[in-house]
């Protein structure tokens, strides 16, 4: 696969201390969506505006689609596209009116103009509300529209900073299936996020970026494996070594599974039992059926599996964000 | 060639935006009306004055202070030229704008001519009402078209002081001090509110430098006496030395900014 996005060792600094990208570098395949995930401050914002030219880089090299940005920054401007956080639509005026001053701004004929402008509102689902002033908006409302007015002049790459920051839900699963559609045409797309659900969802291959740095780089599934596999920690009630003693016996014998803890008790985080298996979902139910098959009854069971938060945690110490733990099974008390 | 169509895109784009709230034409304009209407009342006595007479053609003060509210007019809607930028930066419309691919000037320019528009409808407004109040143009419709022509290049080049402010500070408050704090001063500190040989001798040396001087000289003159083509010329030479400093500095500091 061609790479459309080449950077090499980018750096940008401020003053003499303050270092917002430090030394990067990644290469961006033609038509993957290609996310940057990371915390406040990470430098995310600063390397797209970097590679959208609005900001100017300190050192390292950057090539979008065989252009230097900065030597040939003009050619560099008529091939991408971009959505900045900030949303920049003119609020004073209607979507229709927003898209058409886009246009001109590409240079596109009137007639042309308005074809496309056409398509646009229709691809965004904003025909009905085309003619409204944006004050009328609702956030989800304008950044679609945002979306769309980066568009008209159909860039080969498209970058997206943090383009779901501050909407509600459903605004944002649209938005995620707006772009899996322009991803599915062809387009490259570049964004940035600190949700790592959306870069799970979106992203073909993310970096993960903190402190200007990057740590971790892969497609989410090899990512999520650089952490682990799945597990399933088993509670016994208070005391009841024997019963954890017996459970532990006989699921060592399962095929499916790579790894069976050793009972723990008294200590808060890691009391009962740990399974380590690659499929956890799937051993759940092996699991189940041998503890009733042993008489081994249970207090409570969770199943675990990495998410890519984990994977942020193991490179960088600490948590992106409030985790959004994914417990699949947890019965409150079964019985064998 | 492209830039011209940029230009008009971004015309267009004010022109809209000014249509939509045309709160903001009357809102700069109630202040100069204020003074229009109470203030020559107040000081409609000058005008008996026999030297206010000879030196400035009419005994009617509130004709000859017509130019000063004109030029109040024009300053305070220029001064709040910066505004609508610092809000396209607040509403990263302006890198929606700088990535897109069009000439930065443009966007500056864009914004000029459609203040432009602006300020000749506010004046276009308090010539009429001058008009209600009997105050006629000597010079007729030429000398009107003279004056507005004055006006919105004076105008254009007062807003280079605001978009310079503006562009430096990157702060909506900033800039609209700056112009509620110029205009008094450099209003009473001219020959717009009294004739030059009037004032104190401190200040008509203050006024032989300030630009205000030569902008309410023209329109004096087109007003009371006639087309006077000599202070017309200084009025031109006067916006355009503010013009090219206040307008080259603005496009400096934009193309650093925006680059």
């Amino acid at each position: 696969m061609q790479d459309i996005v080449i950077v090499e060792d980018l750096r940008k600094t401020y003053g003499k201390d303050i270092v917002a990208v430090d030394g990067i570098s990644f290469r961006v395949h033609e038509g993957e969506i290609f996310g940057f995930l990371g915390p406040n401050g990470a430098g995310k914002s600063t390397t797209i505006k970097i590679l959208t030219t609005l900001l100017e880089k300190s050192a390292g090299k950057a090539i979008i689609d065989n252009l230097d940005i900065d030597a040939d920054q003009a050619k560099v401007r008529r091939i991408i596209g971009y959505c900045s956080q900030e949303v920049g639509v003119d609020d004073d005026l209607t979507a229709r009116e927003n898209l058409m001053l886009q246009c001109s701004f590409h240079h596109i004929p009137r007639d042309r103009a308005e074809e496309k402008t056409e398509e646009l509102l229709k691809k965004v689902r904003l025909t009905d509300a085309a003619d409204r002033r944006l004050k009328t908006f609702s956030g989800g409302m304008r950044k679609r529209l945002d979306l769309a007015s980066s568009l008209v002049s159909d860039p080969k790459v498209l970058f997206l900073d943090e383009p779901t920051t501050g909407l509600d839900p459903q605004s944002r699963q649209d938005v995620w299936e707006y772009i899996k559609e322009l991803s599915k045409r062809g387009m490259t797309i570049f964004l940035t996020t600190q949700y790592m659900e959306e870069a799970d969802r979106l992203a073909d291959r993310l970096c993960i970026v903190d402190q200007g740095k990057i740590v971790a780089e892969g497609t989410p599934a090899e990512l999520k494996a650089q952490v682990g596999a799945d597990k399933i920690r088993l509670w016994f009630r208070a005391d009841d070594t024997e019963a954890c003693e017996k459970a532990a016996k006989g699921l060592s014998n399962l095929p499916d599974i790579d790894e069976v803890g050793k009972c723990v008790t008294g200590i808060a985080t890691e009391e009962g039992l740990e399974i380590t298996a690659k499929n956890g979902a799937a051993v759940v139910t092996q699991v189940v059926r041998t503890l009733d098959k042993a008489g081994v009854s249970i207090e409570q069971l969770r199943l675990t599996v990495p998410t890519l938060d984990e994977v942020f945690l193991k490179f960088t110490g600490k948590t992106l964000n409030v985790v959004e733990r994914k417990e699949a099974v947890r019965p409150g008390r079964r019985r064998g | 060639m492209e830039m011209v169509s940029e230009i008009a895109a971004i015309f267009h784009r004010w022109n809209t935006k000014l249509l939509r709230q045309p709160i903001f034409l009357f809102f700069s304009l109630i202040q100069p009306l204020v003074w229009f209407l109470l203030f020559t009342q107040a000081f409609s006595a000058i005008g008996d004055i026999p030297v206010f007479q000879t030196l400035t053609g009419t005994s009617s003060y509130i004709t000859f202070f017509t130019a000063a509210v004109i030029i109040q007019t024009i300053a305070s809607s220029a001064l709040q030229a910066g505004i609508g930028l610092v809000n396209d930066f607040d509403s990263g419309f302006m890198d929606k704008m700088r990535v897109a691919p069009i000439s930065k000037s443009a966007i500056l320019f864009g914004k000029l001519f459609s203040d432009a528009i602006s300020t000749i409808i506010q004046v276009v407004i308090i010539l009429l009402i001058g008009l209600a109040l009997g105050v006629t143009v000597a010079s007729g419709i030429l000398g009107v078209l003279m004056i507005l022509v004055i006006a919105a290049a004076f105008g254009i080049a007062w807003s280079g002081i605001s978009l310079f402010v503006a562009l430096t500070s990157k702060s909506s408050q900033t800039t609209l001090s700056v112009g509620l704090l110029t205009t008094f001063p450099l209003l009473f500190l001219s020959a717009s509110v009294m004739p030059l040989e009037l004032l104190p001798n401190w200040v008509q040396q203050v006024a032989k430098i300030n630009p205000f001087t030569y902008i309410a000289q023209a329109f004096q003159n087109l007003i009371i006496k006639g087309l006077v083509w000599d202070s017309v010329g200084y009025a031109f030479i006067a916006i355009l030395v503010i013009g090219v400093i206040s307008l080259g500095a603005s496009i400096l500091v934009f193309r650093k900014k925006v680059s």
